[in-house]
């Protein structure tokens, strides 16, 4: 006969392997990763006895985990577009914070004109002089301000990119580590659960920062690659990947594989992806549309400034100042060429930036972003290289075959805009000539409107008389006889006069320079103007509505990333939900089976009991 | 299905961390009233807020130019208002002085009272602006320009003439030049001046002249001699042959002389001899006008020639009374344009108002009633997670 205490011993045994695992996934329902397991049992090979097979009771035989490698890797996957879309949405969020903070440039740049306005209805009034410094000094100092919060972003994607890549390679390093263990833990034949949610969760965390691709090897060792195949793990091996200044822009951070190419471009999904998508596709163009506006203004006010004299009757100079295109040398360069370039034309000027190459003969240019960009002009000196309002020239120096050179034309111009006028007496308010008519005239011919044509008219400051020999014609300065109707704009150097009414003959009018103390605000008028007068885009867009496409350019990014994060979060929720109901522990279902174990415990124990009592009974017989 | 303890409770909790959120934001907006709090919540509204801002600060800014222009132009008003008033003065001290009544004596202590008025009216010239600066100046508004040295009167000022910005694209002038208000002024009836010999001995007197015919006033210098006292022959100055283009008759105490379409009344008796000049009017200002009164007053003797000269010269101070009229009436004009444009920047302020409002700030009533939702919101899951957590097998395994 069977032995009933051995097949009752086995239920005991096998029960307690059951209440273990229950009581393993109670104490593990709140850890991370964990994935339920769940005992399997067998029946003992049974015993024959001539005729008939006995039981001898059960087996715990295994304890596996209710795990599928494919709700695993959906949840990886969503893993890293739920971290890549968070990263770019709070990234997205401090910029677009950036912008709608105290710092309105828009309001600066109202009172600032709104100043100009004021110098126009008091031109010499002293007053109104210093409240144009100070407005312009609170414009300057506003663009100023948003270009450093939008560095600050930049310093800020600098530390991510570097605290990213240190957890890459420490999580790396764990999966490799995990890898051998699990190896090891496999010698014995049984697969080692907790080991392999340990090596899951880690990748799992890997994954919020970038992608990853993992594969299954026959060894039960995964090999993971990032991005697009660069390999990370491959069994116990770890690839270690490091950060490096930009080879152009010292001051922004690259990521370096192990064969010490920059892979920033090809880490794809998770937040490290997304903070270098963030950098090229919202901080750059947002930065670069500042700096453009900040040109924009500069050029156009200072033009327009030029054309007027101030209280000195000097011609008007600078009132900003603002930096050149900042040209970088690829690290890697071998030759010595200096490469300087100027913004030649505003309404030309767009927000990318540029890379040249030479390729032992002549320069090309691309954008950053690899876009060919039609050149003309060798760089040789007196041919710049002409590309989108900009000259660029190498002055000095030879250059290599091979070497390349970054352009960035408006990057960091808002933060080099400064006030260059300090004197109240040198802002040029005025227009910068005086028409006259001579006390003398009989006809009734008046002065029109005179207007500044070209200041750098080399005879522009030479004063002009304008003699009517008769009605109909007339000289300048003893010049050919013109014939005049009324009505007519008579045209000097660099300035036109208009006249209405019928002169008679010996008839002048005097056009001459302006002098000191001027009180016209003919050039006041024409520097409010600015405002309206469309600068960038080939003469379309004003400086104040650059601003505003700025706004709008950062808000639709913005808006775009909470819409994509939302849709990741719940792509997120629906793998967790899939993969947690099936790996997850639920407490009901614990309690149940700790019951339903605790009762066969009980009722081994009661089948080991029975076998004493059977025991004793057979004692009690055979002693009589 | 079943569901992951951990998991279900980490939904619970998210989707309560969720609704506080979604309120905390609704109390942001409620706190300050703004619908957007970044670009980010409507990208096309943020940036139509920036311009309307902008454009709202333009108008603004036109509102304040074009209070500025009109103290300008009113205080200009003001003062040509004054110096109409003064040449009513001088004209009716001049038509005294003209009595025949009046001794040299007297006459000077008209042209004394005369020299005080001409002051006045250079006084007036110099009229300044409430930030100091001189209205009559031209463009050199710090430079004062009218400066008399005994009767003459200088004008340091140029032609040029301040404009305003009343809105985009329209100027508005605030202010004239003196040398158009005061300098410029044409003389005689505005088309020719006359003036009598300076030997003549008859009493005839030229007064009111006027252009019959404009068509066919040619713009000459003509004149006019009498051969007798009744007779007179008319020449052109210019003709080096001086031909005599027409003759005529003067008879009596007053009559007309009418040649190419010019007519002068004269009143007296011309002495053979006598002659007129008539030629085409040239800029002359009202100060020597006045200057021109006064000297003929302060010469002794009185009489047909010194009539002659006051008779030229108030005609000259009518055409310098219209020139103060004329200015006058374009400030007006001025205003008017300012007035009517302040009205339509008070609309449009009010539509960019309206506007801005729409764009950017908060609906109350709809953003208190989504709070209301969502705090129920956030209440039912708080307590449906109160209630979810009790419900545990383990609570019956005693």
């Amino acid at each position: 006969m069977a032995d009933l205490l051995s097949t009752g011993v086995s239920g005991l045994l096998a029960s307690q392997v059951g209440l273990s695992t229950v009581g393993h996934n109670i104490s593990n329902v709140n850890t991370a990763g964990y994935t339920r397991q769940t005992t399997s049992f067998n029946a003992r090979a049974p015993q024959y006895n001539g005729g008939y097979y006995v039981g001898q009771g059960a087996d715990a035989v295994s304890v596996q985990r209710a795990y599928s490698q494919f709700l695993t890797q959906s949840v990886w996957s969503a893993n890293s577009g739920q971290s890549r879309a968070t990263q770019y949405a709070s990234l997205t969020a401090s910029v677009n914070n950036a912008v709608s903070g105290s710092a309105n440039l828009q309001t600066a740049l109202d009172g600032f004109f709104g100043a100009v306005s004021d110098l126009a209805n008091a031109p010499v009034d002293t007053a109104s002089r210093q409240a144009l410094i100070g407005k312009a000094s609170t414009l300057v100092s506003t663009f100023r301000s948003l270009s450093s919060q939008f560095q600050q972003i930049d310093q800020q994607t600098n530390q991510e990119i570097s605290n990213s890549v240190d957890s890459i390679n420490s999580l790396a390093r764990s999966i490799a580590d995990l890898n051998g263990q699990i190896q090891k833990a496999y010698a014995g034949g049984a697969a080692p659960n907790d080991l392999l949610d340990a090596r899951d969760q880690a990748i799992s965390q890997l994954s919020q920062v970038v992608g990853v691709n993992v594969t299954q090897g026959s060894d039960h060792m995964v090999t993971v690659s990032v991005g697009n195949g660069q390999p990370l793990v491959n069994g116990t091996d770890a690839t270690k990947l490091s950060t490096a200044a930009n080879p152009y822009d010292s001051s922004r951070m690259e990521v370096v594989g192990p064969g010490g190419s920059v892979i920033s471009g090809q880490l794809g999904s998770g937040s490290l992806g997304a903070t270098f998508d963030f950098r090229t596709n919202v901080l750059d163009p947002a930065r670069n549309q500042l700096g453009r506006s900040a040109i924009a203004l500069t050029d156009a006010f200072n033009k327009q400034h030029a054309q007027g004299i101030d209280l000195n009757g000097d011609a008007g100079g600078d009132f900003f100042t603002i930096g050149d295109p900042a040209v970088f040398n690829n690290t890697g360069n071998t030759g010595n060429a200096q490469v300087t370039a100027t913004v030649t034309d505003v309404g030309k000027l767009g927000s990318a930036d540029y890379i040249m190459r030479y390729n032992g003969t002549g320069w090309s240019v691309t954008t950053s972003a690899g876009v060919t960009v039609p050149s003309t002009g060798t760089g040789a000196a007196g041919d710049p290289i002409l590309i989108d309002g900009l000259a660029i020239s190498v002055p000095s120096g030879t250059p290599q075959a091979g070497d390349s050179f970054q352009i960035q034309p408006t990057r960091n111009a808002a933060s080099t805009m400064s006030v260059a006028v300090s004197d109240t007496n040198k802002i040029a308010a005025s227009g910068p000539l005086a028409a006259t008519k001579a006390s003398g005239n009989t006809g009734k011919a008046i002065l029109g409107a005179l207007t500044v044509t070209n200041v750098a008219d080399p005879a522009f400051s030479t004063p002009a008389n304008i003699v009517f020999t008769s009605p109909t014609t007339y000289t300048i300065n003893g010049g050919a006889p013109q014939t005049y109707a009324d009505g007519d704009t008579i045209t000097g150097n660099g300035w036109t006069l208009k006249l209405s009414g019928v002169p008679a003959a010996n008839d002048t009018f005097t056009v001459k320079p302006a002098g000191s103390a001027s009180g016209d605000n003919g050039n006041a008028l024409a520097l409010a103007n600015v405002a309206n007068k469309g600068v960038l885009d080939n003469g379309v867009t004003t400086v104040g509505k650059s601003y505003s496409q700025l706004i709008a350019q950062v808000g639709t990014a913005g808006a775009q990333a909470n819409t994509a994060l939302d849709a990741q979060q719940s792509i997120l929720d629906q793998a967790m939900a899939s993969q947690q109901s099936l790996s997850g522990v639920n407490m009901d279902e614990e309690a149940a089976n700790l019951l339903r174990f605790q009762q066969a415990y009980a009722a081994s124990a009661q089948v080991i009991n029975a076998a004493n009592t059977i025991f004793d009974s057979l004692m009690t017989a055979v002693r009589g | 299905m079943r569901i992951s303890t951990s998991w279900g409770q980490q939904q619970a909790v998210d989707s309560m961390l969720d609704r506080q959120y979604q309120m905390s934001q609704t109390q942001l907006s409620l706190g300050n009233g703004k619908a957007i709090q970044t670009p980010a919540d409507n990208p096309a509204a943020a940036a139509r807020a920036v311009d309307t801002n902008s454009a709202s600060a333009q108008n603004d800014q036109y509102t304040r130019n074009i209070q500025s222009a009109t103290t300008r132009l009113s205080v200009e008003e003001q003062s040509l208002s004054s110096a109409g008033d003064i040449l009513d003065r001088i004209r009716s001290l001049t038509l005294e002085g003209m009595n025949g009544t009046q001794t040299d004596e007297s006459r000077q202590s008209i042209a004394t009272e005369l020299r005080q008025t001409l002051q006045q009216l250079v006084a007036l010239g110099n009229t300044k602006d409430g930030q100091g600066e001189y209205i009559f100046a031209g463009n050199r508004t710090t430079t004062q320009p009218f400066t008399i040295d005994g009767l003459s009167v200088n004008y340091g000022g140029d032609q040029g003439q301040r404009m305003v910005a009343a809105a985009a694209g329209l100027q508005v002038a605030t202010g004239d030049n003196g040398a158009d208000v005061f300098m410029s002024i044409r003389g005689g009836n505005g088309t020719f001046v006359t003036s009598a010999g300076a030997t003549n001995t008859g009493t005839a007197v030229v007064g009111a002249t006027s252009v019959t015919d404009a068509s066919a006033w040619d713009g000459g210098s003509y004149s006019i001699t009498f051969t007798s006292a009744t007779d007179y022959e008319i020449r052109d100055v210019n003709d080096p042959t001086n031909t005599v283009l027409s003759t005529g008759t003067y008879t009596g105490d007053t009559g007309t002389i009418a040649f190419k379409g010019a007519q002068l009344n004269l009143t007296g008796n011309p002495a053979t001899g006598d002659t007129f000049a008539v030629g085409p009017s040239s800029s002359q200002d009202v100060f020597s006008s006045v200057a021109g009164i006064i000297n003929a007053f302060e010469a002794p003797g009185g009489g047909a020639a010194m009539n002659n000269q006051i008779n030229a010269q108030l005609q000259n101070l009518d055409q310098a009374a219209t020139s103060f009229l004329d200015t006058r009436t374009k400030i007006g004009a001025r205003m008017n344009t300012l007035d009517q444009q302040t009205q339509i920047g008070a609309d449009v302020k009010l539509q960019y108002a309206d506007t801005l409002s729409s764009l950017q700030d908060l609906d109350y009533a709809s953003a208190i009633s989504k709070f209301t939702q969502q705090q129920s919101a956030l209440d039912a899951a708080q307590q449906s997670y109160v209630k979810m957590q009790n419900l545990s097998l383990f609570n019956y395994l005693k």
